[in-house]
């Protein structure tokens, strides 16, 4: 019982020593679009459990004029308005919360165009906003049929019609599918701007996944990674802060190519990991995990597949599989994400290239790429988040999000494993493709800096790690013990 | 032991010969990867293990039939099934429920060693596509790269994508003079003497998708063609019709 007692109080007393240690230094802040602060080239958040890292591996950064940070269209937003450093340069739901209570639902973040339900909603009322507030996505409104670049529509192989629409826009005679524009509205997350030289590389002329042309790089000619956004609707950094500028901060000028180069080269050189735990430390030390922390992202080369034998997607544990509880915890956990063979089944864009159906591989059979865990090809997986029956939503009475449904065309190639009828709360790949494979594919995310950015999952329907691995665990039929769980968690908090 | 006789006298008549069936694939589980068989006329046979992309085997799918064509091959059953070498396999493009056969692992079914472990893996299967055409003298003269496809489908396989880009980098290195693209659709003959005949349209499209890929891989001027009529079937050789040929002259 002493010794019980003595192990509590040693607990407790090493969270107060870490806890004051970080005080003065860690903190949570947001960054206001024109505040210009400095940013330091080493910075850290408090984040779950521990902190996060952000490395601006250029230096210190000067945000007074730095178009990242200052508004360039017409309603008040920034791109730090949506990514943020504290937030692993995303944003979390506990910051947006935060925030509607600071500024009384002021702050540009909740502008109405797509930080809000539907834009024709009363603004004022916390309610229009409940999905930015409750799962941390914003509105993305896309043209249907997609266009080509020369603005002539797409052929499309589906019909798409709304048969539930919590927010109104999608049946809105201004916003919606059959207004004069027709538009259709998903809800998503926003997506890391960090460690995207990972993000960025691997482009092939043709896509593995596909058999078709990569999109190329307007500027270069090049194939690009088409790993970049949740749909790889933007072929390139520069491509998506033009459209995000004219979108996202609804701006009537574009920007100037100066204001989108220094943008572009921002965020080509910020780094994002858990660079300590609570319990465990710092993460990234000698001798340690070599794949941990920011430092790390820095050095390593970008577009490696992961070696399952020599060299894994987050490198080896094995100095960590000692007797520290935490250390070994995350270390079995590294060994689940490589080696935990489970029944990989109904994934269109896995099983469906080639690969067979089922498969009896682990984790990191998609989540392939060395240092974030993207998948090396352009990554557009669905997994079954957004697709009846293995959705996230309880049902689709109670669905949170717009319920469409997708009809294929008969002389199409039907969905792999949903046939030619799918229910979805967001067609993902398809909105841009307009191919019935692709309906519910999502550009698979990288897996770093995630303690500092939940909710999780494309749709924001993981609270938590837990949730996310309680999702797997279902979909998959992987079994895994309370003590696998806990370990994954603990493997991928740490990232 | 009058069965067992009966047993292999029908094995060696069966000996080489060609098998073309659809059905529902069968999954059986080993203490390594899954096999994958299929049941025609009361008989299992051994299609394949679970490999990687660049493999030349490409495993059916539950949810789907699968229109096996394949050779009957000399040697012992694998995973409870005789084996088909070569053989091929077209996955069914429609969505059927009741192809969910997933079988345990049992004792004494075993599949082949397999060439990779559970994670991905940035080592190249041993035999595979690339290992096999790595080490081969230039080309040089006319040459004809050949495409070949699942039945009824125009998805470019890992293997399609390796003859493309090859022809691409050919016609340029020799800047050819002209590149003919030649897109066709197949008949496959059954072994109860079905005959499937693949969808109209599918010449065009395969030989439209082959042509976009040249032209986007820097090949300007290319002469494209399709057959509509679909090739005839000969019960031996129908998967090698089911293609695309580039012929690149210099």
């Amino acid at each position: 019982m002493r010794r019980l007692f003595l192990l509590v109080f040693l607990s407790i007393g090493s969270v107060l020593l870490l806890s004051a240690q970080y005080q003065d230094r860690f903190k949570i802040t947001w960054i206001e679009p024109g505040s210009g602060a400095t940013l330091p080239e080493f910075d850290a958040f408090d984040s779950t459990d521990g902190t996060i890292g952000v490395l601006n591996a250029s230096g210190p950064i000067n945000t007074e004029g730095h178009p990242f940070f200052t508004a360039l269209g017409t309603n008040g937003r920034a791109c730090v308005n949506c990514h943020q450093p504290t937030y692993g340069m995303s944003v979390s739901t506990s910051g947006l919360i935060e925030r509607w209570r600071t500024t009384d639902g002021k702050d540009p973040v909740f502008a109405g165009f797509d930080g809000s339900n539907c834009p024709g909603l009363p603004q004022e009322k916390e309610n229009s906003h409940s999905l930015l507030l409750r799962r941390g996505l914003f509105r993305i409104p896309l043209s249907w049929p997609p266009k080509n670049a020369d603005g002539s529509p797409k052929p499309v192989e589906f019909t798409i019609e709304v048969v539930r629409d919590p927010t109104g826009c999608n049946t809105s005679p201004q916003y919606g599918l059959k207004s004069a524009d027709p538009t259709i509205s998903v809800y998503r997350r926003p997506r890391p701007v960090a460690n995207l030289k990972y993000v960025l590389s691997g482009g092939r002329s043709i896509v593995l996944k596909t058999g078709m042309l990569a999109d190329v790089d307007p500027e270069t000619g090049n194939p690009v990674s088409m790993n970049l956004m949740t749909d790889a609707r933007e072929p390139s950094l520069k491509t998506q802060a033009v459209s995000a500028i004219m979108g996202h901060e609804q701006a009537q000028v574009a920007p100037s190519s100066p204001q989108i180069q220094k943008i572009v080269e921002y965020e080509s050189q910020v780094y994002v990991a858990q660079q300590a735990h609570i319990f465990g430390g710092p993460l990234a030390e000698a001798g340690g995990p070599p794949g941990l922390g920011v430092a790390a992202l820095r050095d390593h080369r970008a577009g490696v597949l992961g070696d399952n034998e020599s060299d894994p997607v987050f490198g080896l544990f094995s100095a960590w599989k000692g007797n520290d509880y935490y250390r070994a915890s995350v270390a079995r956990g590294a060994d689940i994400f490589m080696f935990r063979q489970f029944w990989l089944r109904d994934a269109a864009h896995i099983n469906s290239i080639g690969l067979g159906n089922p498969l009896k591989r682990t984790c990191a059979t998609c989540h392939n790429a060395q240092m974030t865990g993207q998948d090396l090809s352009a990554g557009w997986v669905d997994v079954g988040t957004t697709n009846y029956p293995t959705w996230t939503e309880p049902s689709a009475e109670s669905s949170e999000l717009p319920v469409f449904k997708i009809t294929c065309n008969r002389d199409a190639d039907p969905h792999p494993y949903l046939g030619r009828v799918i229910y979805t709360t967001d067609p993902g790949r398809a909105l841009i493709s307009g191919r019935c494979v692709d309906v519910g594919s999502i550009v698979m995310q990288q897996l770093r800096g995630l303690a500092a950015r939940a909710p999780y999952f494309a749709n924001g329907s993981a609270k938590t790690l837990r949730e996310v691995v309680d999702f797997y665990d279902r979909r998959f039929d992987m079994k895994l013990a309370d003590q696998e769980k806990e370990d994954l968690i603990n493997f991928l908090g740490a990232l | 032991m009058r069965g067992f006789g009966l047993f292999l006298l029908g094995a060696i008549v069966a000996l080489g010969q060609q098998r073309n069936f659809v059905s529902c694939p069968i999954v059986r589980d080993t203490k390594t990867v899954p096999c994958f068989l299929a049941e025609y006329e009361g008989e299992t046979y051994y299609l394949g293990i679970q490999q990687d992309i660049t493999s030349d085997f490409h495993p059916p799918q539950l949810k789907h039939e699968v229109l096996v064509e394949g050779r009957v091959a000399p040697g012992p059953r694998v995973c409870g099934g005789i084996p088909l070498q070569p053989v091929s396999i077209s996955v069914l493009k429609e969505v059927n429920l009741a192809c969910s056969t997933l079988l345990p692992a049992e004792p004494g079914l075993d599949a082949p060693p397999a060439p990779r472990g559970p994670g991905p893996s940035s080592r190249r299967p041993e035999g595979g596509s690339e290992a096999r055409s790595a080490p081969r003298e230039p080309l040089t003269g006319q040459q004809e790269f050949t495409v070949l496809y699942s039945f009824n489908d125009d998805y470019l396989e890992y293997g399609g994508n390796q003859v493309v880009t090859e022809a691409a980098a050919y016609a340029k290195r020799i800047g050819a003079s002209n590149v003919k693209v030649s897109g066709y659709r197949a008949t496959s003959v059954l072994s109860n003497g079905d005959r499937l005949i693949e969808k109209a349209g599918l010449a065009e499209k395969r030989v439209q998708n082959i042509a976009t890929l040249l032209r986007g891989l820097g090949l300007s001027s290319l002469t494209v063609e399709s057959k509509k009529e679909a090739e005839p079937g000969d019960g031996q050789t129908d998967p090698s019709r089911r293609r695309v040929t580039i012929v690149v002259t210099p």
